[in-house]
């Protein structure tokens, strides 16, 4: 192509030229693996044969019947619910503490992003360590204030497994809660807290009256990006207990990697992630809809 | 209710001094007005009344009491901000109702309250909607009933109306000084405008660069500026300045311009040769063919109930108020006359009325 044609196609009024190369890696990288998804839950992998053979509906009717499934999705549920609400709480709790211009604040600012550069799956292995019943010191700490007993090893007591590993999912990503809530809390306007200064509003009025609505789009922008993540939880659950003890902390990640990669299930492996996707769109969309801020 | 107090105030922004040694006092019940151009420190000081910014030099007293280091929340004030701050996730009714709300107010009242607030703004339409789904002068109303519904010791507005046609904006000056005559809360009210000023003022306060130029009433200011800075700013045709110097003229004293010799009301201060700077108000000069002053025509400007003729003069423009029906040709010499006691003498040096 000469010069002269790069420079047409590039100051053309078609959208094509700029789409294109866009719609080519959606098309080869989200799109194709999707459908192959879909075909692919309707046929099962014969080891004998080393073939793929349709079964029709057969994975989807064994899903439904299959209690593992359920209580797997009970599971990322219960993960996805505890880890969003404390990760939340938290987050905004030390977002309006770091807030201050005090001195030394910058730093501990800085400092925050750090757990976010560890690979999920060291931090796991971190925790793992420091859950440990012999010489972990996180065990060792929730024993001297008297939270757990010193002979109980937490990641092999399926009451306490999930608390396990939620510790390790919160240690790691409030921070990211944190800076998102930080960058919208330095956004906000100034006026409107001078105004309710003014007509006598107390800080914690001024929290519930101001704060929270004009943070409600970046909450829910956080909600959006970390609920998405959390349901597809499987870094921690792998690396700390493998979804024992028995099935205490199995997600359904770690259930359709078990399926697919373990038992070489490929179809009913690809029916289990579709089905976790089907719920992840239809509970994205149902929150977008219902967290429309209109002010 | 409260008197509002400043003794030698002062303000810094780090190594920038925007306002030294401002004192004046605020009598209960009084409605005063902070008139001054653009950058002149009325919005900074309105704010440190408010407690919003903090005072840098002198005392600060509300009612009696140093209020330098009180809570914006314990000043008992309300305050209408120059860009309105309007709370952006509540509706024009919750705006409005928020300070009564925060003080436990009971719902009833609170309803009444506002809707009397909305009603007098022309606003009830609005009460539904969110501040950015109204257009300046709406919000800028919003802003006014916020203050209105209070019950505060002082009201600190910062041009309130500054954004509202000519009509509503007339409506709202009646509007104020009637809730001022009612409620007879202590006000403190920044504007630029003249009109505004004098009529609404019991006390004006004109303000310069960080200083009071001037405090008196409005027909104190606009009858015997303390300077020429304060003629020239009050009046709503500009003031035509003459430089000259005092001569004796038929026994009384009297100034030589290049635009005529004119005759002024005696003084112990004015002595022959004393270099002055005279101010007469376009309003005050009257066409008379046997007038001093002298300068041509250059054209008429209709006002509606009069108009303002343009002349060229040995010292630039001068601007007189005629009858809209009187004509005068382009480049025709036209002579001015004016008494004496309209007449405003400064100082040419210190610029200080004499
Ligand atoms: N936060 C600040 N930091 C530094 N300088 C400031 C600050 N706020 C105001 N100033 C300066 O103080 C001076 C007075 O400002 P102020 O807003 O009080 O003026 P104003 O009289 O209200 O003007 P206007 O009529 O345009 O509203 C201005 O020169 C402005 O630049
Ligand atoms: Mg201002």
């Amino acid at each position: 192509m000469s010069i002269a044609q790069v420079k047409r196609i590039a100051i053309s009024d078609s959208p094509w030229p700029w789409l294109l190369p866009l719609i080519a890696l959606l098309a080869v990288f989200t799109i194709y693996p999707f459908i192959y998804n879909v075909w692919l839950s309707f046929h099962e992998f014969v080891p004998k044969s080393r073939g793929l053979k349709f079964v029709g509906f057969a994975n989807w009717v064994q899903l439904w019947n299959d209690g593992r499934f359920w209580g797997a999705l009970g599971v990322t549920f219960l993960y996805f619910a505890v880890a969003l609400t404390i990760e939340i709480i938290l987050g905004m709790a030390i977002a309006l503490l770091l807030d201050a211009e005090l001195p030394g604040f910058a730093m501990l600012r800085a400092v925050l992003s750090m757990t976010l550069v560890i690979p999920p799956a060291i931090a796991g292995m971190m925790f793992l360590l420091m859950e440990d019943s012999q010489f972990g010191a996180l065990s060792y700490l929730l024993g001297l204030v008297g939270l757990l007993d010193k002979a109980t090893p937490m990641l092999a007591t399926s009451s306490l497994a999930l608390i396990g590993v939620l510790i390790a999912e919160i240690w790691q990503w409030t921070p990211f809660m944190v800076l998102i809530f930080m960058a919208g809390l330095r956004s906000l306007p100034a006026e409107p807290y001078e105004a309710a200064m003014i007509d006598g509003a107390s800080s914690l009025q001024m929290f519930r009256r101001l704060t929270l609505p004009m943070m409600s789009r970046v909450i829910a922008v956080a909600v959006l990006l970390r609920g998405i993540d959390l349901f597809r939880v499987f870094d921690y659950v792998f690396v700390m207990t493998s979804g024992g003890p028995g099935t205490a902390t199995y997600t359904v990640s770690l259930y359709a990697w078990q399926q697919t990669f373990s038992f070489l299930k490929w179809g009913y492996g690809a029916t289990l992630s579709l089905t976790s996707l089907v719920i992840v769109m239809v509970m994205a969309n149902i929150f977008i809809r219902v967290a429309k801020v209109r002010w | 209710m409260a008197t509002v107090e400043y003794q030698r105030i002062g303000k810094s922004f780090g190594a920038v001094t925007i306002m030294r040694d401002i004192s004046f006092r605020i009598e209960d019940h009084e409605f005063v007005v902070l008139l001054g151009p653009s950058g002149c420190g009325k919005t900074t000081l309105l704010r440190m009344t408010a407690g919003l910014e903090a005072v840098s030099q002198g005392d600060l007293m509300i009612g009696g009491k140093r209020v330098n280091d009180v809570h914006p929340r314990d000043r008992s004030i309300a305050m209408v901000f120059q860009n309105y701050a309007l709370y952006p996730t509540m509706k024009v009714y919750d705006n409005i109702a928020f300070s009564l709300e925060v003080a436990k107010v009971p719902p009833a009242e609170i309803k009444s309250r506002v809707e009397w607030a909305a009603a007098t703004l022309n606003l009830t339409p609005y009460l539904g909607r969110y501040p950015k789904e109204l257009s300046g002068g709406q919000r800028q109303r919003v802003a006014m009933g916020r203050a209105m519904v209070r019950e505060a010791e002082v009201f600190l507005f910062d041009e309130p109306l500054s954004n509202l046609d000519a009509k509503l904006r007339a409506h709202m000056r009646t509007e104020i000084r009637q809730l001022h005559n009612r409620l007879k809360t202590t006000t403190i009210y920044v504007t630029h405008d003249q009109i505004e000023a004098m009529t609404m003022a019991d006390k004006i306060v004109v303000m310069r660069a960080g200083k009071i130029e001037q405090i008196g009433s409005p027909d104190d200011v606009y009858d015997r500026p303390a300077s020429k800075y304060v003629a020239d700013f009050i009046g709503s045709s500009s003031i035509n300045f003459l430089p000259g110097t005092v001569v004796v003229d038929n026994g009384g004293p009297a100034v030589d311009t290049t635009t005529g010799r004119v005759s002024v009301e005696p003084s112990p201060a004015l002595k022959p040769g004393h270099k002055v700077v005279l101010g007469l108000r376009p309003t005050d000069v009257v066409v008379d063919a046997g007038g001093p002053l002298a300068a041509k025509a250059i054209l008429t400007e209709r006002l509606g109930h009069d108009a303002q003729l343009f002349c060229e003069g040995p010292e630039g423009s001068f601007v007189a108020v005629v009858d809209k029906a009187a004509r005068f040709s382009e480049g025709a010499e036209v002579r001015f006359a004016i008494p004496p006691s309209k007449v405003h003498v400064f100082d040419a040096e210190t610029e200080i009325r004499i």
